[in-house]
């Protein structure tokens, strides 16, 4: 009696299982499953809007030989390589200052320096755009102060373009990562930092020899979710500089976009190109945790 | 990626892009409840009314609703609205939902839609420009109702019919024309001793000789140019019949004169630092309000800008496109202009082509209407004949600028567009640093004629 009953028992705790999980599971197989291995297969094609064929890699050949890809590729990595470490070490600098136990005025601070990270990507970058145009806020205050006597071609030129984006990218997101490195320092043992202190340990020393080493599974997690950010960036390229000059502020984003909106559309070679993305990010991700590993 | 708990914001800049939404799936999904949700709500009210009043139930039936997608409230959607008010003051079973949206947005929803293949969603009529328009017409065949025979093209501007025609059908009804011309500041140019005789058919060399002159003299900068926009590389090229690709389609780059001499001039123009930098619309058009620049040349859909700052009127004339020094350069030519399209899926298509017909192909008194009270000029070139075109306009000194325009309108060289205009001025934009720091024509030729050989694949 009981030994039969077990099978029918686990029979219906799984129907019950299952049917609980379902409607998520079909919820996920619909909007996540399913557009995924959809793009893997429109990546295979190409053609014009709905004049598709398919092609097998012909899409992964064309952009070894694709100039406009290689551009924003190359512009993605100059993104990635100069700011990720800039806005790291702000943001931990921040974090250790605003840490300190007789700072006057914290919560304000740290509202302040929290704060970019509630506002909209797309209305921080307009304004952005609009400080500094070549009659905006930025190159006004400098003509003022006689630092300059020209105006600077912010969003004209091309080395200036991508210096306006990362320090749009840096102002947006210092906080936000700042934020994971002061609940970081907050769980610090002190009386690490006050036996230190009595040996006699400058602060400087502190703050790389003890500091630094505890915070390094979280400098790894913001390294990591950084540089999927950077790789993925549109929203400030679009808005600020549109990409331009010369192609100078392309992301990779950006570029996709332009296949599938701004250019003939070409829905197969932008689902490849966004493919590129998520395998660097992937190696980059195995990279950073490799990099980082604990040393036994 | 999941970081950050409810509440927090996402990572930096995992926002659009993300894998699962490269096919732009979730986000259009998005877009579409967003952009809908107004005319949800309003439908839930509107069919709360008829259950409650049965006898408007029958009316609303009856009627037939036409479509119609559109961009710029204070251009092409008011006189879309006009249009719509005269054929329904002749037929008053029609109606018209006209929807405003910006032109992104309405290209975006269009070729998604398309794309989709469900077509149920779209209007019956959409504005298109003219570059994107041989790019629908092949990227989705049969999604576009051809109108020839259905419309008499011969009374529109050839090179308007020529861009909307594929394998020998027409499709679209042509509208609104960017003939170019040169705007300049009468005040100006005469302080620095220039008469408007002077300005008359002057070569582009000649213009950037008078635009230093009138920099030494009134300090103010002769144009303003968006580094991003190759709009002014179009129109010298156009002006000399050729384009990013000859009449077969074929790429048209290196050894193309009108192209090279074009960059030649965008290169001697920045260089002589006549040139205001601008980055947006909005700038471009403030340089000309504000009074920063001395003269604007573009398409003639400019004029409601220019007359918009009042305390200039009486400072402003109209003179022809300079031109570039090749063999057959005019001094006329185009950048921008759309028209009209009805989709086949439409479920009152029949009803929106004898529409555009009716008002668009036939209706001079329209255009007399829509020039006075928009400035714009269409490409039915009967329409010329009219009233309105021939009148003096107080703004430009009492010229008869409307004439001058139409004028005009009938030399601008036909050029192919082709499909991929948009590639074509990527690929020069990405030489114009170059060319600013004075690495010679032929070699970036060479570069954009790779550069676009590879995206045009």
């Amino acid at each position: 009696m009981r030994q039969a009953s077990r099978p029918g028992y686990r029979i219906f705790y799984d129907i019950n299982g299952w049917a609980f999980v379902s409607v998520a599971l079909l919820l996920i197989g619909t909007f996540m499953v399913y557009p995924i291995i959809q793009s893997l297969w429109m990546s295979f094609h190409a053609g014009q809007g709905t004049m598709v064929r398919f092609i097998g890699l012909g899409n992964v050949e064309r952009l070894t030989s694709d100039p406009m890809f290689l551009r924003a590729l190359t512009n993605t990595f100059i993104f990635l390589v100069v700011q990720v470490p800039i806005m790291i070490v702000l943001a931990l600098v921040l974090a250790s200052c605003l840490n300190m136990p007789n700072l006057r005025f914290r919560g304000l601070l740290r509202t302040a320096i929290f704060l970019p990270c509630v506002t909209s990507l797309v209305a921080y970058s307009v304004l952005f755009k609009s400080m500094f145009s070549y009659d905006g806020l930025v190159n006004s205050v400098l003509l003022q102060l006689a630092i300059i006597d020209q105006p600077v071609p912010w969003l004209t030129d091309p080395f200036w373009a991508r210096v306006v984006v990362i320090a749009a990218i840096t102002w947006r997101w210092t906080g936000y990562n700042m934020i994971f490195y002061l609940a970081a320092m907050q769980n610090v043992d002190k009386s690490i930092y006050e036996a230190a202190r009595i040996d006699g340990i400058s602060a400087t020393r502190r703050f790389l020899s003890i500091t630094i080493p505890v915070l390094k599974p979280v400098i790894l997690f913001t390294t990591v979710t950084s540089t999927i950010g950077t790789l993925q960036m549109f929203d400030e390229a679009m808005n600020i500089t549109g990409g331009g000059p010369a192609d100078s502020t392309l992301t990779l984003s950006l570029y996709i976009y332009n296949l599938s909106f701004k250019f003939v559309p070409n829905f197969g070679y932008a689902a490849t190109v966004s493919y590129v993305i998520v395998v660097l990010v992937a190696i980059l991700a195995f990279f950073q945790f490799y990099v980082a590993r604990e040393k036994d | 990626m999941e970081v950050g708990g409810p509440g927090l914001p996402p990572e930096p800049g995992v926002l659009v892009f993300s894998m699962r939404q490269a096919l732009a799936t979730s986000k259009e999904t998005k877009e579409h409840t967003m952009h809908f949700a107004k005319p949800t709500t309003a439908h839930a009210a509107a069919s709360l009314a008829l259950a409650s009043f049965g006898l408007m139930t029958a009316a609303a039936v009856s009627a037939k609703e036409v479509t119609v997608w559109a961009w710029d409230p204070n251009f092409n959607i008011a006189i879309m609205k006009d249009a719509a008010a005269r054929y329904t003051a002749k037929h008053p079973d029609a109606t018209f939902k006209i929807v405003d949206m910006s032109k992104a947005d309405l290209e975006q929803k269009l070729q998604t839609t398309l794309a989709s293949g469900v077509t149920k969603s779209l209007p019956d009529i959409v504005l298109v420009e003219d570059y994107n328009a041989q790019k629908y017409l092949r990227s989705f065949p049969t999604s576009f109702e051809p109108m020839s025979g259905k419309v008499d093209y011969a009374g529109f501007a050839k090179y308007k019919v020529d861009l909307m025609t594929v394998n020998g059908k027409v499709y679209g009804l042509p509208f609104d024309s960017g003939v170019t011309g040169m705007y300049y500041r009468k005040d100006l140019l005469a302080k620095a001793g220039f008469s408007e005789k002077d300005m008359e058919n002057i070569t582009w060399d000649r213009y950037i000789e008078i635009g230093t002159k009138v920099m030494a003299v009134t300090g103010k900068k002769m144009l303003g140019i968006d580094p991003n926009d190759n709009g002014l590389i179009r129109v010298m090229m156009q002006s000399a019949g050729r384009w990013y690709f000859d009449k077969d389609g074929k790429l048209d780059i290196k050894g193309n004169p009108a192209l090279k001499a074009a960059m030649e001039v965008q290169g001697k123009l920045f260089k002589s630092g006549i040139v205001k930098p601008v980055t947006n619309w909005a700038e471009y058009v403030g340089a000309v309000n504000k009074g920063d620049v001395a003269s604007i040349t573009t398409g003639v859909w400019i004029t409601g800008a220019v007359k918009s700052e009042k305390s200039q009127a009486g400072l402003w004339a109209v003179a022809p496109t300079p031109s570039l020094n090749v063999p057959g350069a005019v001094h006329a030519s185009n950048l921008g202009g759309s028209s009209w399209y009805v989709l086949s899926g439409g479920k009152e298509k029949a009803m929106a082509v004898d529409f555009l017909n009716e008002i668009f192909a036939k209706d001079t008194d329209f255009y007399q209407s829509i020039l006075i009270s928009r400035g714009a000029v269409g490409t039915l070139m009967s329409s010329r004949a009219g009233k309105a075109y021939s009148d003096a306009d107080l703004f430009f000194g009492g010229a008869q600028v409307w004439l001058r325009f139409s004028d005009w309108l009938a030399k601008v060289p036909s050029v192919n567009y082709g499909m991929f205009t948009y590639e074509g001025d990527a690929a020069v934009s990405a030489q114009l640093p170059a060319l600013n720091q004075g690495v010679p024509v032929d070699q970036l030729l060479d570069k954009i004629q790779a550069q676009l050989a590879a995206q045009i694949k």
